[in-house]
């Protein structure tokens, strides 16, 4: 159908409708009204009530405990942001030094290529990622896609490390959009993660690691 | 003329299967969490009469939001087709998938794709399509139908599923879901790698940025939206809201509502294909905006269904729907707002029943985290299947000689008096009423009648006064 058309027959059938009414709106909807909280602790307990682990460090120690989680999930390799966009300056060569490799991220554009690549995504154990915010009610992290920034890391493998900083977290998402409007279409893709991949379609039995992540680690460092 | 097997019949075949015990608990576990999200969350009311606003808001103003939101996702890249029915979203999505040399396509959970059949015309196009969300894998690897619109397999058993992947899988047996999740993660992982089309539904469209929101637990949605180059998202025409600033509102109560979570686990905005420089995501975005009888629900007297962000809160509340099973509404959409919504797009002739099978407790309308008045709504279609001829016999003779005897005072005292005395005969429920009250009695029992009348009793008190 053509879009005039189309719109017009939505027009038409708004004009008419039985919709109960409400007052106008104006600006913006207000913020959730919500008693203080320490952000940080908040989004600790709120993340690890989802299954998620959170490390809390200082910065000088992010690198290592990033080595250390790898180490404990026996990945050599790993996929990740690109290090200015993970905020870990010295990451990549501690890594490497410890013998990991970080695979390749960015896919090829013709189709061929892609699934090439793509097939090299099926076993991949571990990635690395920097966060835009952390949503403290919900234990929640959000990232941005964009240069270095590839969305398969924190969808395809097993474990996905997100390193996020205390100043970064807002109270809620509404919180975040205020403080940020632009952030959300900043790039071809802006996600909320909350803990990691889960189902409970079978029986209500809660299974994590669906499609995604299995374990999801936040390395919180405080600034 | 009602559906060839009515909404009685297909509830008693589905209890008959013993399909319905599962869903009944399913359903309960996710009401208490519902409530128990609610309960820690203060600004709750607060964040629903805000998401009702924005709802209603874009009910009234859907053309000029449709128009802002196909003109945002042209900006990014993206592209727009306008589709008036079922046909003509499938035409166009098997006619790009036969353009791209489209061989493989996965899906996330949709409703909509469900409601236009969309599997089978893009079978018909050679395409062959999988269901990637772990309860609708299970529901197209069985050939059987979602019962609950968050959870497709609530009236499924672990055994089944179990045997299931046994037969068409070919893994040995368990009934462990830990097991046959991992079986499913492998089985699925291959193919969403290889395949060359995904197609998604949309939670919401975000007119200021041409944003489609899609909101997943399991990942699904995200792969579906990043490994194919071609990325296709089909959008009920209703779906929008204005901002980022409000559908942050409606996330707010969207997980909470559904499933007690206080997010779901990837809540992902898709705005436009991949960008220059961007290491990965599809090359091209197709958003698919689908009227098929929208409009006509938008002018018609259940226009607020369409408020609905299919949450799922007024099908676990409701009492019909827990010892129905899912599939007696014989629609992709169960329960409390699919009595509405199914008769109101599909046509009242095929429904008549649905909007009767309530009780009009009201519990779908409190739980509603957008405040739809469904009983509302439900009463309103009642009175239409009664003026076009479709109530049932039993029913439109039981009222009209109650309307005889209501409006014959004599009668009526002699009515009561005799109802009098039946009731301080008998003290029990009655099990079975005679003529056209039988069919309240086949399935429940009736109160025996007071022996004495509100009138008495009314005028004993005035003259006591």
């Amino acid at each position: 159908m053509e879009r005039e058309a189309f719109l017009d027959r939505v027009g038409a059938a708004r004009s008419g409708a039985l919709l109960p009414a409400t007052p106008p709106r104006r600006g913006a909807p207000s913020l959730p009204r919500l008693p203080d909280a320490d952000l940080a602790a908040r989004f600790v307990a709120r993340l690890v009530a989802v299954d998620g682990e959170v490390h809390r460090v200082d910065a000088g120690d992010a690198a290592s405990t990033i080595d250390a989680i790898l180490g404990r999930h026996d990945a050599a390799e790993f996929l990740a942001w690109d290090e200015e966009a993970i905020g870990v300056p010295g990451l990549f060569e501690r890594l490497a030094a410890a013998g990991r490799r970080r695979v390749p991220a960015s896919t090829p554009a013709d189709a061929a290529g892609r699934l090439a690549h793509q097939a090299g995504y099926r076993e991949l154990a571990a990635a690395i990622t920097g966060a835009d915010a952390g949503l403290a009610e919900s234990g929640s992290v959000v990232l941005v896609s964009g240069p270095g920034r590839p969305r398969m890391a924190s969808l395809i493998p097993s474990v996905h490390i997100a390193v996020l900083r205390t100043s970064q977290i807002e109270r809620t998402l509404p919180h975040l959009i205020a403080a940020r409007p632009a952030l959300a279409a900043a790039g071809s893709n802006f996600v909320v993660i909350t803990g990691p991949s889960r189902t409970a379609d079978i029986e209500m039995t809660l299974t994590l690691g669906v499609h995604g992540p299995r374990h999801v680690h936040v390395v919180l460092i405080d600034d | 003329m009602t559906a060839p097997v009515s909404f009685l019949g297909r509830v008693q075949r589905d209890r008959a299967a013993g399909r319905v015990t599962a869903l009944d608990i399913g359903a309960r576990r996710l009401t208490e969490r519902r409530l128990a999200a609610a309960a820690e969350y203060p600004a709750m009311e607060q964040m629903r009469d805000a998401a009702r606003a924005i709802r209603l808001d874009v009910l009234a103003n859907l053309d000029r939001y449709l128009g802002r939101f196909a003109d945002a996702v042209e900006r990014t890249g993206g592209h727009v087709f306008w589709a008036a029915d079922g046909d003509e979203a499938n035409d166009h999505i098997a006619r790009l998938a036969v353009d791209r040399g489209v061989r493989t396509a996965v899906k996330s959970k949709s409703m909509v794709t469900e409601e236009i059949e969309l599997n089978a015309a893009l079978a018909a196009a050679g395409v062959d399509v999988t269901e990637t969300d772990l309860g609708e894998f299970i529901v197209q690897l069985s050939g059987d139908r979602p019962s609950h619109i968050i959870a497709p397999v609530l009236h499924r058993t672990r055994h089944e599923i179990g045997e299931l992947f046994a037969d068409e899988l070919g893994v040995g047996y368990t009934d462990d879901p830990v097991r046959l999740n991992a079986i499913a993660r492998r089985h699925l992982r291959g193919i969403f790698l290889n395949a060359d089309m995904g197609i998604s539904g949309a939670n919401f469209g975000v007119a200021e940025t041409g944003g489609v929101c899609l909101v997943t637990n399991e990942g699904n949605g995200r792969l579906t939206t990043t490994a194919p180059r071609i990325h296709v998202a089909v959008m009920g025409m209703e779906r929008l809201v204005p901002t980022m600033a409000d559908l942050a509102v409606m996330l707010e109560v969207l997980a909470r509502s559904a499933t007690g979570q206080r997010m779901s686990v990837y809540t992902n905005i898709v705005t436009g294909p991949r960008r220059p420089g961007d290491p990965d995501g599809p090359d091209e975005v197709h958003v698919v905006i689908l009227d098929n009888g929208r409009s006509e629900v938008l002018g018609g007297d259940a226009a607020e269904i369409l408020a609905c962000i299919r949450c799922g809160a007024c099908l676990n509340v409701c009492p019909v729907y827990r010892a129905s099973g899912g599939h007696a509404y014989d629609s992709v959409y169960s329960g409390p707002v699919g009595a509405v919504l199914t008769p109101s797009l599909d046509g009242l002739a095929d429904h008549a029943d649905l909007p009767h099978a309530s009780s009009l407790c009201g519990a779908c309308k409190e739980a509603c985290p957008v405040r739809i008045d469904i009983p509302e709504m439900l009463l309103t279609l009642r009175a239409e299947v009664a003026a076009v001829g479709l109530a049932p016999d039993w029913l439109r003779r039981g009222v009209r000689l109650y309307a005889e005897a209501a409006t014959r005072p004599g009668l009526w005292r002699a009515l009561l008096a005799t109802g009098g005395l039946l009731g301080r005969a008998r003290s029990s429920w009655l099990d079975s009423l005679p003529l056209h009250g039988a069919g309240w009695t086949d399935h429940r029992q009736f109160p025996p009648p007071a022996t004495r009348s509100f009138h008495q009793r009314w005028k004993e008190r005035t003259r006591g006064a």
